[in-house]
């Protein structure tokens, strides 16, 4: 019954409400702003409730909705032309000068991590989160974004590889500090 | 699969995109070639990394943040991202070196070349952490010894010690109902040492679970989220951390 109707009617309230958090993680993994990521995710999920008699397979669910995500997301960047400063973001990274007690908070591990993600160009950005976090495939990604797989491929890659880059420069800033020790 | 492996390939291969032959191929290959191997550790844990950093995205009335008050944060965390980074890779190449360390006043370890690794000042030489991601048999029971010789000793000597034993990756086999080779020994030390502790990482189960391979662990085992938070947490805390 659920799946007649489910093919009939499209995916039900409940489900598409459900992508809430996972839309929101991977909106603001884009955007690195909360009020943004909130507001592309309502978009997100009332369009899907306007178009949801265009999805047949209800296993698509979330990939179509990421899809749609993808397209308000392109829709703002093109509306606004509001790309992130990036040399404000290297800024922040390279200076590292700070107490040693700072250094030991989750927390700002994962700023950090945050923060070097952000320097990404945009595209980069959505292959290499879209990969990590929702664990897509290929060639989802490749359909939700609506570019070659070969594509998807050599972004990641290089997203990958400028990431390492700024994680390794800060590794050998940390070769002089003492907060890092073999025990003896 | 032979000459350089490119670096779309290992992405490739880290992301399950590879079929079963060039998979086993690129596995069978890492066993002798210790580059190709790292290559791969270093991409798994940049992955990790990315996953652990949006594992809870800030709420949205949290956007209040003074501009001040953000760039140090940020200068803060930069820091702190270099000692994690550095905590990885230095576990990493420090397993391979012949000089042995012990673990505080401990005598030499096994063979295995284990190294210490701690984030405190002051490193609790009785308080570690037993890093396991693969499944060479040696290495299981490297974990295994390692674990029931620091625990006999404390005890003989009066101290009291926790020890943690954190698998991952290939390791989580250890662990598996049905599929570790020492279940019995493994209930037998749980029996004898109540600060002993078994820890499965939630994502590699995942990533089973997504294979279609139904993960079962052992009754003494609890899961993390992630191997690698676990880790992180735990070197905060002052543990010292032992990669096998």
């Amino acid at each position: 019954m659920k799946t007649i109707a489910a093919t009939l009617f499209g995916p039900s309230r409940p489900s598409i409400e459900s992508l809430r958090p996972v839309l929101y993680r991977i909106a603001y993994a884009w955007c690195h702003e909360t009020a943004l990521a909130d507001d592309l995710v309502q978009d997100t999920l009332s369009k899907a409730w306007v178009q949801r008699a265009q999805l047949r397979e209800s296993g698509a669910l979330k990939a179509w909705m990421v899809s749609i995500m993808h397209r308000c997301w392109m829709d703002h960047l093109r509306a606004s032309r509001d790309f992130d400063n990036v040399d404000d973001w290297q800024d922040a990274l390279e200076s590292s000068a700070d107490t040693p007690e700072a250094c030991c908070d989750r927390e700002q591990i994962v700023a950090c991590v945050r923060a070097a993600v952000a320097t990404l160009p945009p595209g980069q950005r959505q292959v290499l989160t879209l990969v990590d976090l929702e664990e897509f495939g290929y060639a989802e990604v490749a359909r939700i974004l609506d570019i070659p797989v070969g594509t998807v491929m050599s972004r990641l890659s290089r997203a990958r590889a400028a990431l390492k880059r700024i994680l390794d420069r800060k590794m050998q800033q940390a070769a002089g500090q003492p907060a890092l020790r073999r025990v003896k | 699969m032979n000459g350089f492996v490119s670096d779309e390939t290992l992405h490739a291969f880290v992301d399950g995109e590879l079929d079963a032959a060039e998979r086993e191929a690129l596995l069978a290959r890492m066993q002798s070639d210790p580059e190709l191997a790292r290559r791969v550790c270093t991409v798994r844990s940049l992955r990790d990394m990315v996953k652990l950093a949006y594992a809870e995205p800030p709420r949205v009335h949290m956007g209040a943040v003074s501009e001040p008050a953000r760039h140090t944060m940020l200068r803060r965390c930069a820091f702190g991202c270099l000692v994690l980074s550095a905590g990885l890779v230095v576990g990493w190449l420090l397993r391979g070196l012949e000089s042995l360390p012990s673990v505080a006043s401990a005598p030499p370890l096994p063979a295995a070349a284990l190294q210490p690794v701690s984030l405190a000042r002051v490193p609790d030489p009785n308080r570690v952490m037993l890093h396991l991601d693969n499944a060479a048999p040696d290495r299981m029971l490297a974990v295994l010894d390692e674990a029931e010789r620091l625990l006999d000793e404390a005890d003989r000597e009066g101290r009291i010690m926790q020890v943690e034993v954190i698998a991952n990756s290939h390791g989580l086999k250890l662990l598996r109902a049905g599929h570790s080779p020492y279940a019995e020994r493994i209930a037998r030390m749980h029996r004898r040492h109540a600060n002993l502790k078994w820890v499965a990482c939630s994502q590699t189960i995942a990533r089973f679970a997504g294979e279609g391979q139904q993960v079962e662990l052992l009754p003494v085992a609890r899961t993390a989220p992630t191997a690698i938070g676990e880790i992180i947490t735990r070197l905060q805390q002052g543990w010292t951390y032992v990669r096998v």
